[in-house]
């Protein structure tokens, strides 16, 4: 606190702030103010009326010293924009915003100062003999070209001190102060940035955001303690030094810098969790007393009991469509899968487990149902062709028969059905006396179905077999009811597997005219059939289309099938009727038959030599004993075949008019009845659910293979639906490695997964080729 | 789908779908993480073939015709396994390979949503972008009018009151005769709207009502939070911090009875009881949790069977005109706190709120009104009742504002206001638009959901499936593997950090208005609007 350089007029020069009774403007006073300054004037005493501003900006005066005492009641301001080498001094108390922006000026006030002492001051100093008011030390600045702006104060600070001061020293003494419990005031130093504040006496709190309290170092101490001396000596209180030097009754406050202002000083959330929450509520928090289920935080992708998904290897979990389809319920996919794997022989005599005509009836009788639904049809690629391995079915050879357990069965009718039904039984160790109305067996195989359409010599084989399996074959037994009745007095169980003999004729008038085509057929088959040129068959189904081929063999030129509606008839039955040149008429109805042909009911004729009459066939029901049922000319039986009469199944078109396979099917699943019910077990579904289509992956094939070349190649595109063909995708794809194939043994494996591994992402059932992975969900939690 | 097999009226291509999987080849690495974490099961690893054929130059050999397969991400179309558009594959993904991306044109998918007849149901986003309250501007900034004050620095107590609050005389004549005077809570102008345990996540649940006890007893701030119509924990009602509740009773009254058992028990009172009539968004439909999200937990604070539904009827069963149902159920429920909660309707926003709020006037024990506007919203509902039911928020305060004023009783019936505040992130703007429009408090659910937990959706139909509980973030989701996904921790901390910035952010609003001990209650001169219809409607500044 030097004082500045004492030069120019020594001599008072005293402005008055009143002209007369006027009260001189602020503007005016300033004015004569400068002016004074201007002529040389140092030392002023200024006589204040509440002028604004006085003492400020006296910067005319150089770096000479001017002094202003100030009497009366000085304005708001005063010093403001004070400048270096000015010394101001008041000699009672001060409005509002004393030192307001100064910039050097030193400014001694005898008494309290309003508010907004000290505001932006950024220079000199402001010596306050008394309390301040609200908002002191406020905005302060310290420009580093200069040493800090001062605020010393007697007394008190009023409330909100020191708000976003960013530099300078404010002291405040605490003596006689306004408020002496907290000399501070309320809320002090909020958005302090920079600076210190010595303060003496207790405080009510400060921004702890902005603000902390530091130890007083020496030098801040011994530059208090000198400074204290001179500001005390300049307020005129001298005698109060002695008790202002307690070092322990000071405290000194600095802003926080910004990273100390960056953390709150709040609790932790995990802290809060811990000590308060969890504290009060218990452990596990808000619920742990309904449940102990782990809450903890996991991540998105987790292995094990935490995946939602998880991969199953459901290998022949399901059935493929082609065997599925199949109404003998051949595995036919598995024949495909013995192939690839090499064991043709074992491919081969599989069928025989299902049917004793896999050569004749899946080698060229049957319309495959199972090529039907091959999947590889979905993406309109070539079915698998069954009836290349169905044709090698011919070398297959029988497997050893079990002993025979005395359970005996008699089968009455030696067609497919009722020889499926035995053969099976004797499979399973039950003996199977078949009892035949005709000189052979085979049925329809043997007297209806044309030779064009399947080698002689494939049934030959096929019923060779038959006959080293099923021994016991009665021919030529016409049986009347009491013996059916005795028969099954006789035998544990009776089959009637008699087929439909009678053919259906129109009721027209001529229809003696007529041939029915079974008769046509079985004459055809012995040789014996004769026909004219002309050859009419009513009734466009396949049997009519084999009576046209066989016709044609006979020497009919001109073949003309008619039908009532769009002709039923499909397949190998319908392309060779074509071949052999026949034309299909639909819809018409025939009203008469004549010695010329036929009249149609709108009256046209036409002529023909020979007509047959294809409409159907019904069963010969004469022998039913009492107690079996019939409804509409066939056998009643439930979903098992069985009869009303529950030691009575009935099987084939006496059943029912259907396919070769249905009724091979149809005598196998009647043999597992009758099996589970002599073995005491529970029946066993007959067949497995078919898999989902959509599971099995056909863009592993190439879709332009429409014919194969022998069974390998079928073998190798088989899609091997449901079933795992090992073709270890599924462990290449997994992309944590999770997927492992195990050896089971023998040729036995499975491929498993490893939960602590797999993410349950679902790659190994969108790759599998077979559909044999599944990604099921896991199993609830809570 | 194999192009062969036949079709079906919602047989749709990837084009048809309203999200389309945008999956990148090159980078993709096959880790199986996007199909692993998709909450629908929309994508799934394909098996492509791929023909490079080879035609040779100058026909010396035969053209090569090579095939061969490879993997990918494929997309279902499927309306069933439809991708919802949440991005958690992208979220999961090492190499941004794949992301989900909103159809070019309105999608086909929204007709085929309706499979057996069901009408499509989703979670609780009205997908309406824009909201009026973000074109309301505060156009009186009195610097020297008022003394303005500094956001920053100044002293603020946000603060408003719940409860009625009797005029001055009658006040003190009770006070003389010593009558009763009703409860008022002074509590933080921002409550986090019902949300029920059930409809929310435990882990969700419980990091909201932590973050709010956080918010209470380490910051000061009298944040209150609605518990929706799912019942409180049993150690929750017993707790100290049941003073930060407000407890909902709703159509289905589920949880009454365990609140009730707990009643003798409790340390402290809740803060109020609000009797839910209507949620603003899907108004006229009730709640619905599916018994799939009703497991023990649920069941047990519910106290009802687990796995079973449990359906909110829209309406009270036993209330049948508004003068019984105010009186009958504010009634009851002040009994059960001996008259010292205060209680209060909710209902959603409707053309007929002023018929609820007039009589709420007349009856002494009403503590408030709280009305919930069609925007926002957080419940699972029908489509058709999100999407063309419900009325505006805006109008409908402002109405029930300025009849009170007409009454003179501006001062002692508090309103609050809901529905789409901040549902463009907007919240502290919103919020102070609504009580200068004449909300006493502010309810908001949906912020809470999208700033406290990270909730996927947006206004674009992004997710959206927080009805059937696989919400990938696991904010509505019952099954822990699903939410222990959401960090209880997390939720607080987030719960905090959005009531100190929306904190900071209305002192910003109303510092400028001079106001920091008073909220700007009905100070519509503070208000601009630029459409004059608007401001006309609103009885506010129209502003160019």
């Amino acid at each position: 606190m030097d004082d500045p350089k004492q030069s120019g007029s020594k001599a008072v020069h005293v402005i008055s702030g009143k002209r007369g009774d006027e009260r001189v403007r602020s503007r005016i006073l300033e004015e004569e103010v400068q002016e004074a300054v201007a002529q040389g004037h140092r030392r002023l005493q200024i006589e204040a009326y509440g002028q604004h501003g006085i003492g400020g900006r006296l910067w005319r005066a150089g770096r000479e010293a001017v002094s202003i005492r100030i009497t009366g009641h000085p304005g708001q301001r005063v010093g403001s924009m004070g400048f270096p080498h000015t010394a101001i001094e008041v000699l009672g108390p001060v409005s509002d915003d004393v030192g307001w922006l100064n910039a050097g000026a030193e400014i001694v006030v005898h008494g309290n100062a309003g508010n907004g002492a000290a505001n932006a001051m950024s220079q000199g100093r402001i010596l306050v003999g008394g309390n301040i008011g609200a908002r002191g030390m406020t905005m302060t600045k310290h420009n580093p070209r200069f040493s800090a702006p001062e605020l010393w104060v007697l007394g008190s600070a009023g409330d909100y001190f020191g708000e976003f001061m960013a530099g300078g020293i404010a002291v405040i003494c605490g003596h006689e102060a306004q408020t002496p419990e907290n000399v501070l005031g309320h809320r002090p130093l909020v958005g302090m940035v920079g600076g210190q504040v010595f303060f003496r006496g207790p405080h009510g709190g400060f921004s702890q955001a902005d603000a902390r309290l530091a130890p007083i170092g020496e030098a801040d101490w011994d530059w208090l303690l000198a400074h204290l001396k001179i500001f005390l000596k300049k307020i005129g209180r001298s005698e109060l030094w002695r008790v202002f030097a307690e070092r322990e009754h000071w405290q000194l406050l600095v802003a926080r810098k910004p990273n100390e202002k960056a953390g709150r000083a709040t609790r932790s959330i995990a802290a809060f969790h811990r000590e308060v929450w969890d504290a009060d509520l218990g452990p596990g928090g808000l619920i742990g007393d309904l449940t102990r289920i782990d809450r903890s935080a996991i991540p998105l992708i987790v292995t094990g009991s935490l995946r939602r998904f998880v991969p199953v290897w459901e290998n022949q979990k399901y059935a493929a469509p082609c065997e599925a389809s199949c109404p003998t319920g051949i595995p036919v996919q598995r024949r495909w899968q013995l192939i690839r794997e090499g064991r043709v022989d074992e491919a081969v005599d599989l069928a025989l487990a299902y049917t004793p005509f896999p050569a004749a009836v899946c080698g060229y009788l049957c319309p495959n149902l199972c090529m039907q639904s091959c999947t590889r049809g979905t993406a309109a690629m070539a079915p698998v062709d069954t009836t290349r391995i169905g044709q090698a079915s011919i070398r297959a050879k029988l497997p050893e028969l079990p002993p025979l357990s005395g359970r005996r069965t008699a089968v009455i009718g030696g067609g497919p059905a009722g020889l499926s039904v035995a053969w099976q039984l004797r499979l399973c160790g039950h003996e199977a006396v078949v009892y035949e109305l005709a000189g052979r067996l085979g049925g329809k195989f043997t007297r209806v179905i044309p030779e064009s359409r399947i080698p002689r010599e494939v049934i030959e084989i096929e019923l060779g077999r038959v006959k080293e399996v099923v021994p016991h074959v009665y021919l030529q037994q016409p049986l009347a009811r009491e013996d059916v009745s005795r028969l099954r007095e006789d035998f544990d169980f009776v089959v009637i597997a008699t087929g439909a003999q009678k053919p259906r004729m129109l009721p027209i008038p001529g229809i003696e005219r007529a041939v029915a085509a079974l008769d046509f057929l079985e004459a055809a088959k012995a040789g014996t059939a004769a026909c004219g040129k002309r050859v009419v068959v009513i009734g466009a189904g396949n049997v009519g289309c084999d009576a046209a081929t066989e016709a044609r063999r006979f020497g009919a030129e001109d073949i003309l099938l008619l039908d009532v509606q769009q002709p039923a008839s499909f397949g190998r039955e319908r392309q060779a009727a074509e071949a052999a040149g026949a034309r299909f008429r639909w819809p018409v109805v025939t009203r008469e038959i004549t010695a010329a042909g036929l009249t149609l009911a709108d009256g046209e004729d036409i002529a023909a030599d020979t007509i047959i009459v294809s409409i159907g066939d019904v069963p010969d029901l004469s022998f039913l004993p009492e107690g079996v049922a019939a409804e509409r000319g066939f056998v009643k039986v439930d979903a098992d075949h069985r009869t009303s009469d529950p030691k009575v199944f009935a099987i084939g078109d006496v059943v029912r008019p259907g396919l070769l396979t249905e009724a091979i099917g149809a005598g196998r699943r009647v043999a597992q009845s009758i099996c589970d019910e002599s073995d005491g077990r529970t029946p066993a579904p007959f067949r497995r659910q078919m898999i989902e289509k959509r599971r099995v992956t056909l863009e592993y094939f190439d879709p332009r293979i429409t014919v194969f070349s022998d069974v390998h190649q079928c073998g190798s595109q088989c899609l091997s639906c449901g079933a795992c063909r090992d073709c270890g995708v599924c462990v290449a794809i997994c992309p944590p490695g999770a997927i492992r194939r195990n050896e089971l043994g023998g040729k036995n494996y499975e491929y498993a997964v490893n939960e602590n591994l797999c993410i349950g992402c679902g790659f190994c059932a969108g790759a599998c080729p077979c559909g044999v992975w599944n990604l099921e969900e896991n199993y609830p939690l809570e | 789908m194999q192009p062969e097999r036949p079709i079906s009226p919602s047989s749709l291509s990837v084009k048809d779908l309203r999200w389309q999987i945008l999956w990148d080849k090159e980078t993709c690495t096959l880790c199986g993480k996007c199909t692993a974490v998709c909450p629908v099961n929309a994508i799934e690893l394909g098996v492509f073939r791929k023909r490079l054929i080879e035609p040779p130059v100058g026909f010396l050999e035969p053209p090569g015709n090579i095939t061969k397969s490879y993997y990918g991400v494929r997309q279902k179309t499927d309306p069933a396994y439809a991708c919802v558009g949440c991005a958690m594959c992208n979220m999961v993904c090492p190499n941004n390979a794949i992301a989900p991306m909103r159809a070019d044109e309105v999608d086909k998918l929204r007709f085929h949503l309706d499979r057996g007849g069901q009408p499509r149901r989703r979670g609780g986003r009205r997908n309406v972008p824009g909201v009026l309250l973000d074109r309301l501007k505060f156009i009186r900034i009195s610097m020297l009018t008022d003394p303005a004050l500094d956001a920053g620095r100044h002293e603020f107590e946000l603060r408003t009151l719940l409860g009625r609050v009797l005029p001055p005389e009658e006040n003190l004549q009770h006070i003389r005769e010593h009558g009763w005077i009703p409860p008022v809570r002074e509590i933080y102008p921002l409550v986090i709207g019902g949300m029920s345990f059930g409809a929310l996540s435990p882990n969700m649940w419980e990091g909201l009502q932590m973050g709010v006890a956080y918010l209470n007893e380490e910051l000061g701030m009298p944040v209150r939070m609605s518990t929706g119509e799912g019942g409180c924990p049993p150690r929750l009602l017993r707790s100290r911090f049941l003073k930060y509740v407000i407890l909902q009773i709703a159509s289905g009254y589920f949880g009454w009875d365990e609140i009730l058992h707990a009643i003798p028990e409790m340390k402290e009172d809740p803060c109020a009881i609000e009797i839910k009539y209507g949620q603003g968004a899907k108004p006229g439909d009730g709640g619905l949790l599916m018994w799939y999200k009703v497991n023990r937990l649920i069941a047990a604070i519910r106290g009802v069977p687990a796995g079973v539904s449990l359906p909110s009827p829209p309406t009270h069963q036993t209330q049948y005109s508004i003068e019984e149902s105010v009186a009958k159920m504010i009634q009851s429920m002040s009994m059960a706190w001996g008259f010292r909660v205060p209680v209060y309707p909710k209902i959603s926003g409707t053309s007929t709120a002023l018929a609820v709020l007039n009589n709420l006037t007349r009856n002494p024990y009403a503590a408030g009104l709280a009305i919930d506007g069609e925007d926002g919203g957080t419940g699972a509902a029908y489509n058709v009742s999100m999407n063309h039911m419900g009325h505006p928020i805006a109008s409908n305060i402002r109405d029930a504002y300025l009849t009170l004023v007409k009454l003179g009783m501006q001062n002692q019936l508090p309103l609050f206001a809901g529905g789409g505040v901040g549902k463009t992130g907007n919240l502290a703007a919103n919020a102070a638009a609504l009580i200068m429009l004449g909300a006493s408090g502010i309810q908001t659910g949906k912020y809470i959901m999208q700033a406290a937990a990270g909730c996927l959706g947006s206004e674009s139909d992004r997710c959206n499936i927080c009805n059937i509980g696989l919400c990938p973030k696991g904010i509505t989701a019952q099954d822990p593997r699903l939410y222990r996904r959401l960090n209880v921790d997390d939720v607080a901390q987030r719960v905090v950090d959005v009531f100190l910035s929306f904190d900071t952010e209305l002192k910003k609003i109303v510092a400028p208005l001079g106001r920091s001990t008073s909220l700007p209650i009905g100070m519509s001169d503070a208000l601009g609007v630029d459409d004059y219809r608007t401001a006309e409607r609103l009885s506010i500044k129209y502003v160019v």
